[in-house]
C-alpha cells in the first residue's frame, strides 16, 4: 500500500472532494507545485487553475478559482470560493465568459480613463484566464 | 349574536384560514432546514479561514495594525449593511431588527454622527421601506437576486462593495446588521462591527494552526498570504451572516404561522360549540312548537 495523504477540497458551500490520495498537484501563485505524502506543514495562495490528484490509481482533476491550500498533519486542505469537477463545469457558460473576456481585451474602445481602462484588462485577463481552465479542466474529464 | 349561517360561513373561513397557515407553516420548515443545511456545510470553510487568519496575524505580528483594513477609516460617516426579510408574516422578525437599528441610532448619535450620516446598503424590502419612510440614506438596495436564492457570488460581491467603500475613506466603519441564529425558538438582531477589521475578533477564538515560532512553509510570504486571505475571511463573514438571518427569518415564520394555526384550531372549536349551541336550540324551540300545537287541537 502506497503512502497516502488527505485531501479536502473545501468551498463556502461544500465540501467538494474529501478523499485520500497518493499525490496532488495544485496551482500555487508562483507555479504549479506537487504535493506528496508526509509533506511539511505549509500555506500557499492559489491562482485559479487546474488542481489534479492521484486517487486509487485514477488521476482526476479540479478546477479551483484561487484560494489557499493548507497543508499540515498530513492533510491538505484547498479552501477556495469555487471547486469544480469536470462534470459540474457548464462549457458553455465557460466559452461565453471566454469570448466576453477576449472582446474586452480588444484595444479600440477609449470612452474611460487610462487608470480604468488597466483595471479593466486585469480583469478581462483573470476573466479570461478562469475561462480557459475551466474549459481545460472539463475537456480533460471528458477523455 | 349571529345567526346559525353567519356562523357557519365563519367556521369555513377559519378553516380555510388554517389551511394555508398550515401549508406556509410546512413550507418555511423546508426553507428552514435548507438554509440550516447551507450554514452547516459552510462551517468548515469559515473555520478553516479564520483559523489562517489568525495563524497568520500572529505571524505578523504588531505590522497587521497598520493594514488598511485594520485601521480606522478616514471619513466621519458610518457605513451599515442591514439586513431583514423580503416578505412578511414572520411574526417580530423585522419589528425586533428595526428596534436594534434605531438603538444603534441612538448610539451613533451619542458618538456624534448624526442619523442622516450613516449610509444603509439593505437587503429585504421591509429593512428598505423602513428606512425611506424613516428618511434615511439607502445607499444601496441589494435585491439580484432575491434574498431566498443568496449565494456565496453574491455575498462575496456584497463584501467588496463594502471594502471598497470603506478604503474609499468616506467612512469611519462599517457595521452588520443581522439576525444572529441562537437555537429554533432564539434569534436575536445583533449589530457587529465589520470593518475595520478587529484584531481581537480575529486573534482569539479558533486554535491557530500556524504560531510564531512553528517553521510552516509560507508561499509566497505570509504577507501576500495574508492580504488575499483577509478578502475571503470578510467574504464568508458576509456569507454567515445572510445563512443566519435567512435561518432566524424562516424559523421566526414557522413559529408565527404554527401560532396561528393552532390560534385558528382554537377558534373553530369555540365557534362550533356556538353553532352547535344555536342548532340546538333552534331545534328544541320548533319541537316545543309542535308539541304546543298538538296539545292545543285535542
Amino acid at each position: 500500500m502506497a503512502e497516502e495523504l488527505t485531501l479536502r477540497v473545501i468551498t463556502p458551500e461544500r465540501m467538494v472532494v474529501d478523499t485520500a490520495a497518493s499525490s496532488v498537484q495544485i496551482p500555487a501563485i508562483d507555479g504549479s507545485m506537487g504535493i506528496f505524502p508526509k509533506h511539511a506543514a505549509m500555506v500557499a495562495a492559489l491562482d485559479s487553475g487546474m488542481m489534479t490528484y492521484t486517487a486509487a490509481g485514477q488521476t482526476h482533476s479540479v478546477f479551483v478559482a484561487g484560494g489557499f491550500a493548507d497543508v499540515r498533519d498530513n492533510t491538505l486542505r484547498i479552501l477556495t470560493p469555487a471547486g469544480e469537477p469536470p462534470e459540474k463545469i457548464d462549457e458553455e457558460r465557460a466559452r461565453k465568459a471566454e469570448a466576453r473576456a477576449r472582446e474586452r481585451l480588444k484595444p479600440q474602445r477609449s470612452n474611460m480613463t487610462a487608470e480604468e481602462a488597466a483595471i479593466d484588462i486585469v480583469r478581462a485577463n483573470a476573466a479570461l484566464h478562469r475561462a480557459i481552465m475551466r474549459l481545460k479542466v472539463s475537456q480533460r474529464g471528458r477523455r | 349574536m349571529a345567526s346559525v349561517k353567519e356562523l357557519r360561513i365563519r367556521i369555513k373561513s377559519v378553516g380555510n384560514i388554517k389551511q394555508i397557515t398550515r401549508a406556509m407553516e410546512m413550507v418555511s420548515s423546508t426553507k428552514l432546514r435548507r438554509f440550516q443545511d447551507r450554514a452547516v456545510s459552510s462551517r468548515p470553510y469559515a473555520e478553516e479561514i479564520t483559523g489562517l487568519v489568525s495563524g497568520l496575524a500572529a505571524v505578523l505580528g504588531p505590522e497587521v495594525a497598520d493594514k488598511p483594513l485594520f485601521k480606522k477609516g478616514a471619513g466621519d460617516k458610518l457605513c451599515m449593511l442591514l439586513i431583514t426579510s423580503d416578505r412578511g408574516l414572520c411574526g417580530a422578525y423585522n419589528t425586533n431588527i428595526f428596534a436594534q437599528l434605531e438603538r444603534y441610532i441612538a448610539a451613533a448619535k451619542a458618538d456624534g454622527v448624526d442619523e442622516k450620516d450613516i449610509d444603509f446598503l439593505v437587503y429585504g424590502r421591509k429593512g428598505y421601506r423602513y428606512l425611506s419612510k424613516r428618511g434615511l440614506t439607502v445607499e444601496a438596495f441589494l435585491v439580484e437576486p432575491p434574498l431566498e436564492n443568496i449565494d456565496f457570488a453574491q455575498a462575496a460581491a456584497t463584501s467588496k462593495q463594502l471594502m471598497v467603500r470603506f478604503l474609499d475613506g468616506k467612512y469611519s466603519r462599517v457595521d452588520i446588521l443581522y439576525s444572529a441564529f441562537q437555537s429554533m425558538v432564539k434569534y436575536v438582531p445583533r449589530a457587529v462591527p465589520f470593518l475595520p477589521v478587529e484584531q481581537e475578533g480575529v486573534t482569539e477564538g479558533e486554535e491557530a494552526s500556524i504560531s510564531k515560532d512553528s517553521d510552516v512553509i509560507l508561499e509566497p510570504d505570509a504577507e501576500t498570504i495574508f492580504d488575499s486571505l483577509i478578502p475571503r475571511y470578510l467574504e464568508i463573514r458576509i456569507y454567515n451572516a445572510l445563512l443566519e438571518s435567512l435561518t432566524s427569518e424562516y424559523a421566526a415564520r414557522r413559529s408565527s404561522m404554527k401560532a396561528a394555526t393552532d390560534a385558528a384550531t382554537d377558534m373553530q372549536k369555540l365557534l362550533k360549540g356556538q353553532y352547535n349551541r344555536l342548532r340546538q336550540e333552534g331545534i328544541t324551540k320548533e319541537l316545543l312548537d309542535i308539541v304546543g300545537g298538538v296539545e292545543a287541537l285535542k
